[in-house]
């Protein structure tokens, strides 16, 4: 684990430190958890949501965090277990399947201000949002954040064998599809 | 990344860009809005009770346990069995008063009369006479009062 990272959690269980060494967590890790978030998201507006309902989670639960993996472990498992919960409450709330979420993210994406994708981007994302969610989960960690298996294997608890396999599926998927359609 | 070259090499053609932007500034102000909300939520968090209050919690609870318990008790049985009690002191009252009523209306002879009540009899022979007269009386007194 980095230096900084222990220095932040030893802090936050001070409580005297607690306030400013939360404050300088989510300064350090608030852009690599949004743009991890906005890829399962789509939308700006929802990503900001997650994304304060990820940190508020991490203020409760922080007595409860335990060394035996890394702050940024955590906080992204954190962050993916916030983004699957919301989404599947907006998708209840919209009384759409839980089959018709790439629909719902779709018209997420393309009604985001936020979004400058040329024609070949939104092909892609159609390409990544036709994806099962896990496989698109381990789509957008390997191939946005190049993050390792092993790394990926303690965020999602899975093993790295089932982690390969998932990416391997993910991407022959978003491959044929780019091919396929114009 | 060889590996996506060989799964995919259309795919790993394609310029790797991020075609998502933010609001200008998010990131500056996000720590803040965040801050905002924290200490919303710390405001209401309830506040820990008057500790006066909480030694006295077992006590109070014991005592608001034995009033439930008697007003479960007492309640049922004033609104089920009200007659009861009334009928006897009405009872009492009315005998009282008729009581009064009967020696506020006796001549002096008759009260003492009443109270002497069983012992005073009138129904004596003359037999009975006789020998209350010999065994209380002697000749001479007996005589005397013959006389007078």
């Amino acid at each position: 684990m980095p230096e900084t990272d222990q220095k932040i959690i030893a802090d936050l269980k001070d409580a005297g430190k607690r306030d400013l060494a939360f404050h300088v967590l989510v300064k350090t890790y608030q852009e690599r958890l949004y743009w991890h978030i906005r890829k399962m998201a789509m939308n700006h507006d929802d990503a900001d949501d997650i994304l304060q309902n990820t940190f508020m989670k991490v203020w409760r639960s922080i007595d409860s965090f335990r060394e035996e993996s890394s702050l940024y472990t955590w906080l992204y498992r954190i962050a993916t277990n916030e983004s699957i919960t919301f989404l599947n409450s907006k998708k209840k709330k919209n009384l759409m399947s839980l089959n018709e979420d790439n629909e719902y993210l779709m018209d997420n994406l393309m009604s985001d201000p936020y979004f400058d994708g040329d024609e070949i981007q939104i092909k892609l994302q159609k390409a990544i949002l036709r994806l099962p969610e896990k496989q698109r989960i381990v789509f957008n960690l390997r191939y946005y954040e190049e993050m390792k298996y092993e790394e990926m294997a303690k965020v999602l608890e899975t093993s790295v064998g089932a982690l390969k396999a998932s990416f391997h599926h993910a991407a022959k998927k978003v491959e044929k599809y780019i091919r396929n359609t114009d | 990344m060889d590996e996506l070259k060989n799964i995919a090499p259309e795919l790993s053609k394609l310029e790797k860009v991020n075609p998502f932007r933010t609001p200008d500034q998010y990131f500056d102000d996000f720590s803040a809005r965040l801050q905002m909300r924290i200490e919303a939520e710390k405001q209401t968090v309830v506040p820990q009770k008057n500790r006066f209050i909480q030694f006295l919690k077992p006590a109070l609870g014991l005592a608001a346990s034995f009033a439930l318990i008697f007003l479960l008790v007492y309640v049922p049985l004033k609104t089920f069995m009200p007659g009861q009690e009334n009928t006897v002191a009405e009872v009492t009252e009315t005998e009282d008063l008729n009581l009064m009523n009967v020696i506020e209306h006796l001549d002096e002879s008759s009260f003492i009369s009443l109270l002497n009540g069983s012992d005073y009899n009138t129904d004596f022979t003359e037999e009975d006479l006789t020998l209350y007269v010999s065994a209380n009386f002697n000749d001479y007194e007996i005589f005397e009062n013959l006389d007078n």
